[in-house]
């Protein structure tokens, strides 16, 4: 299931991102925290195993066809158990309900990406597959030793 | 329907769509269409925020003032007769007492011809926001390669092994072309920063070198000197294409780097260690901006470091280059378009009399052969009263200018100013007559981004009330003066693409880019584009500069620090700054609320030491001083400024502070090093003094 990647090595802390998740859902469910030397943005993960949707006592949270984890807003009743529950803090309670990142259903349902992933300018954030990922990681790295292994072999 | 627009912001010219829906309309990503500046439709948060341009305080109808401040609205016949009226009046008397401003925020096709305008009425003095940013560069890099512009694209940052950031915070300014950076580094590039201080841009850097504002030029003669004792420089490349290189060997040759390092306070190993490494690559690209150019020295500055990018080599191949970063959306175009005082379209000059000839017989009119006013001489020259009148197109001086205060006692001196602008600026405040313009989003036509890279964009809303678009104002303004001619001798002109062929007809540059093949073709075309069957060119200087000679003509520039250096009265040097949510003077991302929350206001950056031992605590209320005023703001202690070394954004309007020396060929003024002195202040007294700045006009 593909989920958003965040490398915070690449982040600008340009908060693009929460920008365009605030234009379309009227708050950002994204939030870039900025430090002297670099920046981490961070949202929901959906996680596979997600403490929130085990915590909340009302099944109020549920998983779409993607595997988002989702808020259905009649049965939540706002006790702050996920708020408790997530290890990131992503949890918010708005007025008298839950509310957090959805991964963009309307754009997913178009085949488009996640606003946040589309729109940031430095690919700090993907939405892919983990393992692909982390093949594409390990291909790249292998390709930087090989070049470097190619500019010092003599007679090439 | 998405209609493709680019974005009304920055250089890198992004594009994106307008989508119309049953609410409203709709910003949509551009990542179907290949090739564009913006790979895959990325934005930053300005580009995520243009809707916002709609907001309600645009100017909707034109205003002719009743005292300063005090407008009533009247019809456009009415606006356009008295704009016209008194032009003609004062350029009977003496057409140099005229002054025009043209403006990097609107199209090519305006620009065209607000330059036109000036020239008929019989004077050069028109000029634009380029003066101060990269005036210095235009004049620099046509000193060393023959012309003024970035001589390779996005792409060869990319490809490059070795990328030199020179003051330029790229990843703040320019946040979507900062993707090409990444992309490079994650490829195994080396990035090298030189700012003085350590910037969003400087978390990317392999080599820091942070050194004092205002001492570039030491710098780069330093790189120089290790680059030539160590026999670095690119021998056949110097030999073959390059003159000048003796004289520069014997001017950098006391530029050891232990000297170099008591000048700018970089170590000298890193001065070695960064010389071996831009000099060794393969391929290597520099990159600059405000940071270099904005000094009484700037024309020194750039040639410096064009000379070190010749001597190198690092040009004219793929993945090499000098990328002078644009910050406004067409400043290439509007400089391209001679909306500078020395240049017809395409920078023939005005003082060659062929050219001149050229344009009298294109345009039907005689015209002035003597260079005309830059926008700092103008502001003096207006404080004297020999400037009587400013025609101001989608610009901010009261806010933009160095010595802000000096400015609007000038724009106050005027007999008459006319402004003509999208929203309400404090510049408009002062104007007699304001004329509604369209937004870029509202209105159609073609402009130029940082890397020559022409595109068009199109109408996707309808303007509020009765603003008109640029090109419109501007050609009802030359027929009521009089100028009736057809074609290109008068200004009966019906839409954008008519103008773009006149452009085509007498802009060598741009001979091949016609509004049809920009249609047709979204990632738009670079010039030099000589003809409708070019392809336009990306790379410049592959087999020759533009030089006569067809060389590169290697600088020899002594260091000389900034106009104005610390004292026991101003101990600090201030050096000014931008963030990524704002631009320029807040016009129009101060009218956004999702900017406005998240860069709520300005913050004077100061070393811990200097907040120690000047009683600034972080987050409370300073002053800063210097010779020309006082600017309250609150404190951030940080270690991103060297010691002695404070910064501040200027979008509020802390150009009260800097100083309006200028540099002697270039005429930009010096904004980015002045001497000041810092102090705590109470909140009330900080608001007092910020409320008397607003009054007077100068804060935003
Ligand atoms: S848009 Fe990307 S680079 Fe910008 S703050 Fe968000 S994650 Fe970071
Ligand atoms: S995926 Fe969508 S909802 Fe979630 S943070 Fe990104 S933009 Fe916001
Ligand atoms: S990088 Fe520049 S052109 Fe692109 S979206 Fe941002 S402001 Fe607009």
């Amino acid at each position: 299931m593909s989920g958003i990647l965040i490398d915070p090595g690449k982040c600008i802390a340009c908060r693009a991102c929460e920008v365009a998740c605030e234009r379309e859902h009227g708050r950002s469910f994204i939030t870039v925290f900025e430090f002297e030397t670099s920046a981490v943005p961070l949202n929901c993960r959906h996680c596979e195993r997600a403490p929130c949707v085990e915590a909340c006592p009302t099944g109020a949270l549920f998983r779409d066809g993607d595997g988002a984890v989702l808020v259905d807003v009649k049965k939540c009743i706002g006790c702050n158990m996920c708020v408790l529950a997530c290890p990131f803090g992503i949890p918010e309670i708005a007025g008298k309900i839950m509310v957090k990142c959805d991964l963009c259903p309307d754009r997913r349902a178009e085949g488009k990406l996640p606003l946040c992933v589309q729109t940031c300018p430095t690919g700090a954030l993907t939405y892919e597959e983990p393992s692909e990922f982390s093949m594409s990681r390990r291909k790249a790295y292998a390709e930087r030793l090989a070049l470097r292994r190619a500019e010092n072999a003599p007679g090439l | 329907m998405k209609v493709p627009v680019v974005c009304p912001y920055c250089g890198v010219g992004c594009r994106l769509y307008i989508e119309r829906t049953p609410s409203g309309y709709r910003l949509e990503y551009a990542d179907d269409i290949p090739g564009i500046p913006n790979e895959n439709g990325r934005l930053c948060p300005k580009g995520n925020a243009v809707l916002d341009l709609l907001s309600k305080d645009r100017l909707r109808k034109p205003l002719k003032a009743k005292e300063e401040g005090k407008f009533v609205e009247v019809s456009w016949g009415e606006a356009i007769k008295e704009v016209a009226e008194r032009l003609r009046e004062i350029a009977k008397d003496d057409p140099r007492q005229l002054m025009f401003f043209g403006s990097a925020k609107t199209f090519n096709e305006p620009n065209y011809l607000i330059q036109k305008l000036a020239r008929m009425l019989g004077t050069n003095n028109i000029d634009h926001c380029a003066r101060l940013c990269h005036s210095s560069t235009v004049a620099g890099l046509k000193a060393v390669f023959g012309a003024g512009a970035m001589t390779n694209t996005y792409r060869d940052i990319e490809m490059a092994d070795v990328i030199m950031i020179w003051g330029h915070n790229y990843a703040e300014t320019h946040p979507v072309g900062f993707r090409y950076v990444i992309k490079a580094k994650e490829r195994g590039a080396k990035v090298i920063v030189v700012d003085p201080r350590f910037t969003r841009t400087a978390w990317f850097s392999d080599l820091f070198l942070q050194l004092y504002p205002g001492t570039d030029i030491a710098l780069a003669n330093g790189i120089m000197h290790v680059i030539i004792k160590h026999g670095l420089y690119d021998r056949e490349f110097v030999e073959k294409r390059t003159v000048g290189f003796s004289e520069l060997k014997r001017t950098v040759e006391k530029y050891t780097p232990e000297r170099v390092e008591e000048i700018t306070g970089v170590p000298a190993e890193l001065i070695e260690e960064a010389a071996v490494t831009f000099a060794r690559a393969e391929n290597a690209v520099i990159t600059w901006a405000m940071g270099l150019t904005q000094s009484v020295h700037g024309y020194d500055n750039v040639r410096a470091v064009a000379t070190l990018i010749a001597i190198t080599g690092h040009i004219g191949r793929p993945g090499n280059g000098a990328s002078p970063m644009r910050g406004q959306n067409n400043v290439q175009g509007a400089c391209d378009l001679g909306v500078l005082p020395n240049v017809f379209p395409g920078y023939q000059a005005v003082t060659d009399p062929e050219k001149r000839r050229f344009f009298e017989e294109f345009w039907g009119a005689e015209l002035s052969g003597e260079v005309g006013l830059t926008t700092i001489e103008a502001t003096h020259e207006a404080e004297k009263g020999r400037v009587k009148a400013y025609y101001i197109m989608g610009e901010n001086p009261a806010i933009s200018e160095a010595n802000s205060k000096r400015a609007i006692r000038a724009l106050r001196k005027l007999e008459f100013l006319v402004v003509q602008d999208i929203f309400p600026t404090e510049t408009a405040r002062l104007a007699d007559i304001v004329l509604p313009a369209t937004s870029m989003l509202e209105n159609e036509g073609s402009l130029t981004n940082t890397e020559r890279r022409v595109q068009w964009s199109f109408k996707a809303l309808n303007p509020p009330g009765e603003a008109r678009p640029d090109w419109w104002i501007v050609s009802e303004i030359g027929k009521a003066i009089g100028f009736t001619g057809s074609g290109a001798r008068g200004f009966n002109y019906r839409s954008p693409e008519e103008i773009l062929r006149e452009i085509n007809a007498c802009t060598p540059q741009y001979r091949g880019i016609t509004p049809e093949r920009l249609k047709e073709n979204l990632a738009g075309i670079h010039w030099p584009c000589p003809s409708e069957d070019h392809p336009g060119t990306p790379l410049l200087y592959t087999e020759r500069f533009l030089t006569p000679d067809g060389k590169a003509h290697l600088a020899s520039v002594e260091h000389s620090g900034p106009a104005e250096i610390p004292d026991k009265d101003y101990p600090l040097i201030l050096t000014t700054m931008r963030y990524v949510g704002h631009f320029h003077t807040l016009t129009m991302t101060g009218r956004s609320e999702l900017l406005r929350k998240r860069w709520r206001e300005p913050f004077l950056e100061v070393h811990p030491d200097d907040a120690e031992r000047f009683k600034l605590k972080d987050g409370e209320w300073a002053v800063v001083e210097t010779r020309r005023g006082r600017y309250p703001v609150r404190a951030k202690v940080t270690k991103a400024v060297k010691r002695g070394v404070v910064a501040i954004p200027w979008h509020w309007g802390a150009n009260v502070l800097t100083n309006d020396a200028i540099d002697p060929v270039s005429k930009i003024p010096d904004t980015k090093a002045c001497a000041c002195r810092v102090r705590p202040v109470s909140e009330a007294e900080a608001r007092k003094l910020l409320d008397e700045l607003r009054e007077m006009g100068v804060v935003a």
